[in-house]
């Protein structure tokens, strides 16, 4: 009850504070217009030129306001002076003098207006050989000299009256619209001459049409949310005045938070949770982004398998899983730099993504274990293994080859299943079983039927092709080991119902991944595991992303929060999960 | 008004001697009500754009009728009163984009709120208390000017909410004293201006009020 009430009191003394006070925008016409004055420049005109005038009102002595707009304009004697459009341009007609009245209301300001004799005899235009470039507006001025019997010579603004030609409109146009007289437009690379004529005196000069210059830049995406260890890029495009468009990546200067995220060429690495404005500047002209990172930093690394043991020419996956600030584990195997004596053994990573493969080298070596590290960086203790290296003899007549599970050795047209293949080592006192998958040489019977895979990570991976019977032989140091795989063409179920993914929804938090599986469903209610064989998509990046499509099939993990769909595709079918991370 | 203010503070000194627990008042009770009211500077549109109107503080009444909760009950330490008030304050300046000027006419609120209030219980006869009301007000821009010339006379029926705090002081079992601040808001009324086009309003209100109420 104490602190409600306080807690009241709070809230009270916080809108007691309330109430906007904005600056005014609405002008103030309830205040009695009480008087006006006719502004003229210059006092007198010559005939045939013309000058705009402007009125100013004064309400009740308490502010002025422009009110050329507003006013009705007329002359007395519309044969000296009259008007055009714009509604207050005055035009000399004849020599002589004409009143000239603004009114609004009940109000009338007049002026005496003077129409001189004097003609033109020179005129000056401006700028002079002006370098415009393409696409942009060039404003052309004229001034006439003036002079007669009876007058003192004078200079008036004839930009309004001359009448502009180009000699060449293709390279630049130049207006003789009211209110936009004397206005050029840089069309094409080029040079034109500009003329300004008025009565029988006119002036020219030579405007260059140069290459368009930069007007703004546009930094993409405009907002891109990246897990820590990964990289990104950003995209910088130039608009130009000729409202052409062109990547300058590469051209303009990249700026980021370095406590977040560096940037060189777009590509941002080194990425630190948090949020950063991506920058990119060039000759004046800046765009900007938002760097988002996500995930969490990492905090250790863990190998497995544990403490492997290996036989002297044989290799095996080996995968890095990294511990993050937000309590998330995820495979980092593709991120770390691997390291081991290379006299015992090496680690390949050409297969790109989260795929390392130890390789024992061909040598006899003691059982002496040496050190397997992954690490990232400087900061985080690298994660280690004892990896021993054994050269024992390969038994005779000891490979073993055995499908995979959910594989059963049947296949349906389009699906895949896997083979392992082992074998029996022997140093004379001990025997030990090594699975020989990845250096075996596996062979298909019949193509036709059926593929296998044998490079890297696809190396016992067979895909049905056509319905038969196949067999599938893994060779090994001499010895072979045959398998019968049945390849069948069910048909798929229609819709929906032929292929399902599992689960069907996911809702995990950033940095955290999760394995989809599919499954096609066929109308003899046969069911295959496709998660390898569908083609995975997400519609969203900065939700979530395939973690490796290429050896991870299925494997998604979550970025940023938000709503995306993982759609998978097979035999002409789709099927959806909503993926969300809060 | 100065010398009210002097009987008042001289009325609330006497009584912050007085110490001792006083039986709590349970039932229906009446109250009346007067105060200073200060309204914010209520920023106004029009499809010609913004304008800010000021007004000068003012003196505002209220009636109630209310119950008390007996101490201790089911539904919680406090009371519940239906409260009329009416505020009145003169059009001082308006501000348009050019400046400002001089207003005139007056901008009436009546209004009708049911009101709950907590209170929290003291051993003296002192009794803090927090509030909120909800009801409906009546806005009616009376003969409002600028530089004279007409602004609005007009008049609109909003949604109006007040939040209240103070403290009670128990001159006896059925009579006590209510020292408070009101906070009290509005929708913004749409109220037609002298040309006819449509305008719309803030109202927001501070006021100071000293009231006397009593149990039956």
């Amino acid at each position: 009850m104490k602190n409600l009430f306080w807690g009241g009191i709070v809230l009270l003394a916080a809108l007691a504070g309330c109430g906007s006070n904005e600056s005014p925008t609405r002008p103030n016409d309830f205040t009695p217009l009480t008087s006006i004055e006719i502004v003229v420049k210059p006092p007198a005109i010559a005939q045939g030129t013309s000058t705009p005038l402007q009125a100013l009102g004064n309400f009740s002595g308490l502010f002025t306001r422009d009110i050329t707009a507003q006013v009705v304009w007329a002359s007395s004697t519309q044969t000296i002076a009259d008007f055009i459009l714009p509604a207050n341009r005055v035009k000399g007609i004849n020599p002589g003098t004409a009143t000239v009245t603004a009114t609004m209301g009940t109000i009338t300001a007049s002026h005496v207006l003077t129409v001189t004799d004097a003609s033109v005899t020179a005129m000056d235009i401006a700028p002079l050989a002006p370098s415009t470039p393409k696409g942009l507006p060039q404003q052309f001025a004229v001034f006439g000299k003036f002079s007669s019997a009876t007058t003192t010579k004078t200079t008036q603004d004839l930009t309004f009256d001359a009448n502009w030609a180009s000699s060449d409109p293709a390279v630049a146009s130049i207006s003789n619209a009211v209110g936009s007289n004397g206005l050029a437009h840089a069309l094409a690379l080029g040079t034109t001459t500009i003329t300004a004529t008025f009565g029988t005196v006119s002036d020219s000069t030579q405007m260059k049409v140069i290459d368009p210059v930069l007007q703004s830049i546009a930094v993409m995406p405009t907002n891109l949310s990246l897990l820590t260890l990964s990289t990104g890029s950003f995209a910088a495009t130039g608009r130009y005045s000729d409202g052409s468009t062109q990547d300058i990546t590469s051209q303009v200067t990249w700026t980021s938070d370095p406590a977040i995220a560096t940037i060189a060429g777009g590509v941002v690495s080194n990425l630190v949770q948090g949020t950063t404005s991506i920058g990119a500047t060039l000759a004046g002209f800046s765009g900007s982004a938002t760097l988002k990172v996500t995930g969490g930093n990492l905090t250790s690394i863990a190998l497995t398998p544990a403490n492997p043991t290996l036989v002297s020419g044989t290799s095996m996956p080996v995968t890095a899983t990294g511990s993050f600030s937000n309590n998330t584990t995820r495979d980092i195997t593709g991120k770390v730099t691997w390291s081991v004596d290379s006299n015992i053994a090496t680690v390949d990573t050409s297969g790109g993504g989260n795929l390392a493969l130890l390789n024992a080298k061909t040598v006899a070596v003691a059982q002496v274990p040496t050190t397997l590290s992954a690490s990232v960086g400087t900061t985080v203790t690298p994660g280690k293994n004892n990896l021993t290296v054994t050269a024992p003899t390969l038994k005779s007549n000891s490979l073993k080859i055995t499908p995979i599970a959910p594989f059963n050795q049947n296949l349906a047209v389009g699906t895949s299943g896997r083979f392992k293949v082992t074998g029996d080592f022997s140093d004379g006192t001990t025997t030990t079983t090594q699975d020989l998958t990845i250096n075996a040489d596996w062979t298909s019977s019949d193509g036709a039927t059926a593929t296998v895979g044998n490079v890297g990570l696809a190396k016992g991976r067979v895909t049905g092709i056509a319905a038969a019977s196949v067999t599938i032989t893994a060779t090994y140091g001499g010895q072979a080991i045959p398998a019968t795989v049945t390849v069948t063409q069910p048909t798929l179920k229609e819709s929906t119902l032929g292929l399902t993914i599992s689960p069907p929804s996911a809702n995990f938090s950033a940095g955290t991944q999760l394995q989809f599986k599919a499954t096609a469903n066929y109308t003899n209610n046969s069911s295959y595991d496709v998660t390898e064989d569908v083609v995975w998509t997400i519609s969203n990046s900065n939700v979530a992303i395939l973690a490796d499509s290429t050896n991870q099939p299925g494997l998604v993990v979550a970025v940023d929060s938000g709503t995306a769909t993982l759609t998978a595709a097979f035999g002409g079918l789709t099927q959806t999960a909503t993926l969300t991370v809060p | 008004m100065k010398r009210i203010w002097q009987m008042m503070s001289a009325l609330c000194l006497s009584l912050l001697l007085c110490g001792q627990v006083w039986a709590q008042h349970d039932g229906p009770y009446v109250g009346v009500y007067l105060g200073m009211n200060s309204l914010v500077t209520a920023e106004s549109r029009d499809d010609q754009g913004s304008f800010n109107l000021e007004y000068d503080p003012a003196l505002q009444g209220s009636v109630v009728l209310g119950w008390d909760f007996k101490p201790r009950n089911s539904v919680g330490e406090g009371r519940v009163e239906v409260e009329y008030a009416r505020r009145s304050n003169q059009l001082n300046e308006a501000e348009f984009l050019e400046g400002k000027v001089k207003g005139d006419g007056n901008l009436t609120v009546d209004s009708l709120l049911l009101s709950s209030y907590g209170v929290y219980r003291t051993p003296s006869r002192w009794t803090p208390y927090f509030g909120v009301g909800l009801g409906a007000a009546r806005i009616t821009a009376d003969a409002l000017q600028v530089s004279g010339q007409p602004l609005a006379n007009d008049d609109a029926i909003v949604f109006a909410y007040q939040l209240g705090v103070g403290v009670d002081f128990a001159l006896t079992s059925y009579l006590s004293l209510d020292l408070g601040y009101r906070f009290f808001n509005t929708t913004r009324p749409r109220l037609t201006e002298a040309n006819g086009s449509k305008f719309h309003t803030e109202y927001l209100s501070n006021s100071a009020i000293l009231g006397l109420r009593m149990g039956f």
